[in-house]
């Protein structure tokens, strides 16, 4: 039997304003089981954000029934979701969002620093090896390219060796190479490591090249298209 | 790595604005430490000052008290005198233990501070002026071998200023006078190191004050009978009794109050320095929102973002009050000397006493300063929450 890393119940997001309701994310029902490799798209305003941001413990539903690895973010307060998200979850953002006074090495760090993990702990530097930036461990963000920043940042999200690794629109601010090259990435880690990948993306060519393509519109889930077979090699 | 890095190395980022604000708490601190170690070196200075005098009690032309106190503390010359008659008629008051007349006079010499020009001040002294003051020895030579003779003995400054020892001469300026040197007093880190002695009655004839005296230095048996010995001394119109116990007590009045102004501008200016402090670091973490809010979706609980801008304070303030202390400690001689210039009486030793107790205290305070300020911009760091950040900044 397999197990679900992520199962939705008529997940529901509301955003109230004060003059205006917009329904986010209209009864979500939607099952992933650990070690598939997700990409979610849809145009902008589809939702995929406020998906993403839910499944990584960053925002909770208004309604709906939610598993995410074991825990319900409804049970939890603000405190507990942050220790839940550094252990569990790896979150990969389009602007990479590095932190700039520290290293690419010390980036690496950090969660394990907030997670009271980081004395002798050689992880960041396998991490950095594993992505391709052995060599650049004291450069600092200002000195990195835009796809070793990005590289950075998917070893910053592996640090916990989490559950789920969630990437947000990641090659949006990507050339095409590197933004193909951070997919292969993805596809070795998920295919090497077992590890349950999320992404939302825009683009067509890569979002393909997922175990499983879910469309988004308007906060409603339009196909579930699974291809394993295609892509399996 | 620790926060403490973390923190510093944010602090790094904005050179300029940590390096002024850490200077504003520096300031602070050193005008905080220079100003209390002024007032307890001066509160200290002034009791040897008034204790090594010697005399309790004066008696002196009439005029105002504090003022001739002040000016024979400083070792001036008084310009009004007092009959010597007036000596003999209360030597024999049954109070005194010891009393001695003495004689002040100034002279300019052009000389005088490597000819720029200074005076000079004579004091005329009977040998009763030793056995008051205990703290006077002789450093070389001896008492002067007669009692109307022109000879000198030098106080400790003087004789180096002059550069003379036993046995050489000096004249008086003005005066066609020679006088031998007989004699070399030890330091007594009073103004009468820098006084030249004379035997009394040669001084009142030089300066052609016979019969004349600035003032009369008394030791009483008991001092609780100054009151009864005031009285007796009542009736003789032209003298007044200064008891050198009041006069301390009164110029330590006037530092005292001073001390609360002083302590007033202190404050003033940590408090302002504390707003500097809570400013850089709030507007430090409003330029970061984003990044606290990334760190806490990478798992930083609340504590963790709390702790590292909290240590950012702590870190300013640590160094302001480090750089602080030092600014005191080697710009007090400074204000020493500024205060020097500026007081008409300012007792002899060092005005600033800056102790290491002092030290630790200021250090201490504001680092509690520092802990303090550092609350508000940590709190709210730490509340913020990281999905609005992260929105926000999109």
């Amino acid at each position: 039997m397999e197990k679900f890393a992520v199962k939705t119940n008529k997940l529901k997001k509301v955003y109230s304003a004060e003059f205006q309701t917009t329904i986010a994310l209209k009864e979500i029902d939607l099952e992933i089981e650990e070690g598939e490799f997700v990409s979610i798209m849809g145009p902008s305003g589809a939702g995929k954000t406020t998906l993403l941001n839910i499944l990584g413990f960053l925002d909770k539903p208004s309604s709906g029934d939610l598993n995410i690895i074991g825990h319900n973010p409804i049970e939890f307060n603000e405190e507990e979701l942050s220790r839940i998200r550094g252990e569990k979850v790896g979150f990969v953002f389009e602007d990479f969002f590095l932190i700039p006074s520290l290293n690419a090495l010390e980036n690496v760090q950090l969660p394990l620093i907030f997670a009271k993990n980081d004395k002798g702990n050689e992880k960041p530097k396998i991490l950095l090896k594993r992505v391709g930036l052995g060599h650049r461990l004291t450069h600092y963000p200002n000195e990195l390219s835009g796809g070793e920043l990005q590289r950075v940042a998917v070893a910053r999200a592996l640090a916990n060796n989490p559950k789920i690794l969630l990437a947000d629109e990641p090659t949006g601010n990507l050339d095409t190479r590197n933004a193909r090259e951070l997919f292969m990435l993805f596809r070795n880690l998920n295919r090497e490591e077992g590890l349950t990948i999320v992404v939302a993306t825009h683009n067509v060519k890569l979002g393909y090249s997922a175990d499983r393509v879910i469309h988004l519109n308007d906060g409603k889930m339009e196909k579930d298209e699974r291809l394993v077979k295609q892509n399996a090699k | 790595m620790k926060f403490i890095i973390l923190a510093y190395k944010n602090l790094k980022r904005r050179k300029s604005r940590s390096f002024l604000t850490i200077s504003g708490v520096a300031v602070a601190v050193a005008v905080l430490v220079a100003l209390l170690g002024f007032n307890a070196g001066y509160q200290e200075a002034l009791t040897s000052d008034v204790d090594k005098m010697g005399y309790q009690v004066i008696v002196t032309a009439k005029g105002c008290p504090y003022e001739a106190a002040t000016m024979m503390l400083a070792g001036e010359a008084v310009f009004r005198f007092i009959d010597e008659d007036i000596y003999v008629q209360i030597t024999s008051d049954p109070d005194i233990d010891q009393i001695t007349p003495f004689l002040a006079q100034l002279a300019y010499d052009p000389e005088k501070m490597d000819g720029k020009g200074g005076f000079i001040n004579y004091l005329g002294i009977e040998r009763s002026y030793l056995e008051l003051k205990p703290d006077v020895i002789f450093k070389s030579g001896d008492w002067f071998s007669d009692e109307n003779i022109h000879e000198a003995i030098l106080g400790y400054e003087a004789a180096e200023s002059m550069q003379k020892s036993v046995g050489d001469k000096m004249v008086i300026p003005g005066k066609d006078i020679t006088l031998t040197i007989v004699g070399v007093f030890g330091r007594t880190a009073t103004q009468e190191d820098g006084t030249v002695f004379l035997p009394l009655k040669t001084l009142q004839r030089i300066f052609e004050a016979e019969g004349k005296l600035t003032g009369i230095g008394i030791k009483l048996n008991k001092l609780e009978n100054l009151h009864e010995f005031e009285e007796r001394l009542y009736p003789i119109a032209s003298i007044q009794v200064i008891s050198m116990s009041q006069v301390k007590g009164t110029i330590l009045d006037l530092v005292n109050s001073a001390k609360i102004l002083i302590i007033s501008v202190a404050f003033i200016a940590i408090f302002v320095a504390i707003i500097g402090v809570i400013n850089t670091i709030l507007m430090s973490v409003m330029e970061r929102t984003r990044e606290i809010g990334i760190m806490k979706a990478i798992g930083a609980s609340r504590l963790d973002i709390f702790q590292i801008i909290w240590m950012e304070t702590l870190i300013v303030c640590t160094l302001g009050g480090f750089f602080g202390a030092i600014i005191a400690i080697f710009g007090g001689n400074l204000i020493e000397l500024l205060v020097r210039k500026v007081m008409p009486y300012a007792p002899g030793g060092r005005l600033l006493l800056i102790t290491p107790d002092l030290l630790l205290i200021s250090f201490l305070g504001v680092i509690v300063v520092g802990i303090v300020s550092g609350l508000y911009p940590a709190l709210k760091a730490a509340s913020m929450r990281p999905i609005e950040v992260i929105r926000s900044g999109e």
